[in-house]
């Protein structure tokens, strides 16, 4: 999972269960608030009966046929109200018959009871139940029980609407938090996409350093990695420098045998000794893309190569003609691309009787590099051949062969693809096609 | 013709000069660097052979100074780096060829063989002059498509003057070129193989190929393509 997944995910799990803790602790505190409300609100109409009911001096209790709370007078209202006494059993005219049922056991005078949810027949009420002892002339005591009971549907579409904008504005919130937190994340992480971005650029062979500017953490990274690349780059060169160092102390001596005998079969032995060599050390500095290459710009190269060509072939009077685009870059080390349009070129240069056309051009989100003669051209039936490789250095041929494998171990290292066909300008033409 | 051999190594050195000396050139030879730059400046030389890893100082430093030093005559190199960076850079510094070690005699004496001949503005293997026609490959000479027996050294003066053909040509000048440096100067040897070339050369006396110009030396005639 990626570094930015990770932290996206933690952060929203996190969020998620605050938020839940969070509406969780306001829905209970607005519970509770709303039932205080409706508790003191009871309250208010027990003490209201209590001011509007008269009490006899016999002990007995006169309720007024009109109260001054019009929700008790109106039948169904959720508001009710009762009074108990020894021989009063009365009922507030909101109440329908028998129902509802509120609670009628004794209780200790002069205190509240507050039952938050109580079973009232068909529904569900908060009841508050007050206690007096009236005391008649002649000491006699007749205790009466208030019940007022507020049905509790009206709370709960109260806390309803409540929890609706709750929840509703939470998630709101959540999700604005989220968004925010992954926009956060994204433009802190920005500079580490950055810096992948450039590494593989890098690691391509589209730029030759790390350039981009970074924040502290990510500076040092940066030199490191360059220091790194810088390093990765001289020890290619070095290795290649001690190559070049064997081959030279391996060929001298060779030489000098080589010139020396006479003896035909010692003669044979020394120049498969001297193709092996060859062989393997070119194998050993080609042995694909390198990792951390420069770009290496194609016109430059060919032109030198084709200028060399041409002093070296000067008795042909071959002319090299050029069709090259300069934007063309080769992603990759500058020798082997030196080796490949050298050996194409000297190929068609050996083959050539007047002409050849050398050219390079953007093509297929890779490019593609084209060497045409007006020579004899190769036979269709021998063009694989031509192209084998993967043979042993002295089982080739030499001549024609040799520089053309060579050329198909290069293209294949890179990824590339090599083809032959007859030219427009009679000879063979090679295209080789980058990627 | 003479060859400046620049090589460190001196069993091969021994052995190119002698397969040089065999081929009909006159062969110096310098063991480091530093004396092959002072041969190849101080010295009448036609092509120089210079290995690039030499001690002192390298092949490539010795192609670079003699250019500079506006020595034109052919460099041809001789290495054991093949690639084609080193080719370009070997071409780039002045040489005109390349023979990577190790090679076959045979390639080295063909391609120093069409090296003197074109600096000296001749494009194919064959010297060809009004009816003589010389081969710098096989060293034959055919005068009317009848060949002619030459000797090595009648050979060398004949090939030197056509090559040059139009050019006058000193004693002095000849002789720098045909021998060694360690030639009796003033003995009239060269006389006399021009006096014996003329007569192989020109057995009826009406051709005169070659002249002599007195007190400057001698010209090969140059004759007209038609002729």
């Amino acid at each position: 999972m990626s570094l930015a997944r990770r932290v996206v995910l933690a952060a929203t799990v996190l969020l998620v269960v605050l938020f839940a803790v969070l509406g969780w602790i306001l829905d209970a505190a607005m519970r509770d608030a709303v039932e205080t409300q409706i508790r003191q609100r009871l309250e208010a109409h027990i003490y209201t009966l209590l001011a509007t009911v008269e009490l006899l001096p016999d002990g007995g209790m006169e309720i007024p046929a009109d109260l001054p709370e019009p929700r008790l007078m109106q039948p169904d209202s959720g508001l009710y109200a009762t009074v108990t006494g020894e021989q009063l059993a009365w009922r507030s005219p909101s109440s329908l018959g028998e129902n509802p049922n509120l609670p009628a056991q004794p209780i200790e005078p002069g205190a509240f009871v507050f039952l938050p949810n109580a079973d009232i027949g068909p529904e569900r009420a908060l009841v508050l139940r007050y206690a007096i002892l009236w005391v008649d002339r002649l000491g006699g005591e007749h205790p009466y029980w208030f019940s007022v009971a507020e049905n509790r549907e009206l709370m709960e579409v109260q806390i309803g609407a409540f929890r609706r904008q709750l929840w509703g504005w939470a998630g709101a919130a959540l999700l604005v938090f989220i968004a925010l937190q992954i926009g956060v994340l994204r433009w802190g992480l920005a500079p580490l996409r950055r810096l992948r971005n450039e590494v593989s650029a890098v690691r391509e062979g589209h730029e030759d350093q790390i350039r981009g500017v970074y924040p502290s953490e990510l500076a040092q990274l940066k030199s490191g990695l360059n220091a790194f690349i810088a390093s990765e780059r001289k020890n290619l060169q070095r290795q290649r420098n001690q190559l070049g160092d064997l081959a030279h102390s391996l060929k001298t001596p060779l030489a000098v045998v080589r010139s020396g005998t006479l003896n035909a079969e010692l003669l044979e032995q020394i120049d498969s000794m001297d193709r092996i060599v060859a062989y393997q050390l070119r194998r050993a500095r080609t042995s694909g893309k390198p990792t951390w290459a420069q770009p290496v710009a194609v016109e430059p190269v060919a032109e030198k190569i084709a200028t060399t060509l041409e002093k070296l072939y000067a008795d042909k009077q071959v002319a090299c003609e050029f069709d090259v685009d300069a934007a063309v870059r080769f992603y990759g080390d500058e020798g082997d691309l030196s080796e490949l349009i050298g050996n194409l070129l000297e190929n068609a240069f050996k083959w050539a009787s007047s002409r050849i056309l050398l050219s390079v051009s953007m093509a297929n989100g890779g490019w593609v590099l084209l060497v045409e003669d007006d020579g004899p051209g190769i036979a269709p039936d021998r063009r694989d051949d031509v192209l084998q490789r993967g043979v042993r250095a002295d089982e080739r041929t030499a001549g024609h062969g040799i520089g053309l494998a060579i050329v198909t171990d290069l293209v294949e290292a890179y990824g590339g693809s090599i083809a032959i066909d007859r030219s427009a300008l009679g000879g063979a033409s090679i295209r080789v096609q980058f990627p | 013709m003479r060859v400046l051999l620049v090589e460190d190594d001196q069993t091969l050195q021994t052995q190119l000069a002698g397969q040089l000396k065999a081929a009909g050139y006159a062969v110096d030879t310098a063991t480091d660097g530093e004396e092959g730059l002072y041969f190849g400046e101080e010295y009448p030389i036609d092509l120089a052979v210079i290995d690039l890893g030499l001690p002192k100082l390298n092949g490539m430093e010795i192609i670079r100074r003699l250019r500079e030093a506006e020595r034109r005559f052919p460099i041809l190199i001789l290495t054991a780096r093949d690639g084609w960076q080193d080719k370009v850079a070997g071409l780039e510094a002045g040489a005109d060829d390349y023979l990577v070690k190790p090679f076959v005699t045979e390639e080295l004496l063909a391609r120093v063989n069409a090296l003197v001949r074109r600096s000296a503005g001749w494009a194919k293997a064959e010297l060809v002059a009004g009816p003589y026609r010389l081969d710098t490959a096989a060293q034959s000479l055919a005068i009317d498509e009848e060949e002619v027996e030459l000797t090595s050294f009648e050979y060398k003066v004949l090939e030197y003057l056509m090559m040059h053909a139009g050019e006058v040509i000193s004693k002095m000048r000849l002789t720098e070129h045909i021998y060694e440096q360690d030639f009796d100067r003033d003995s009239n040897v060269i006389e006399v193989f021009v006096g014996r070339l003329r007569k192989k050369l020109d057995p009826s006396g009406d051709l005169r190929p070659i002249e002599t110009l007195r007190g400057r030396g001698y010209r090969f005639r140059p004759f007209d393509k038609a002729a």
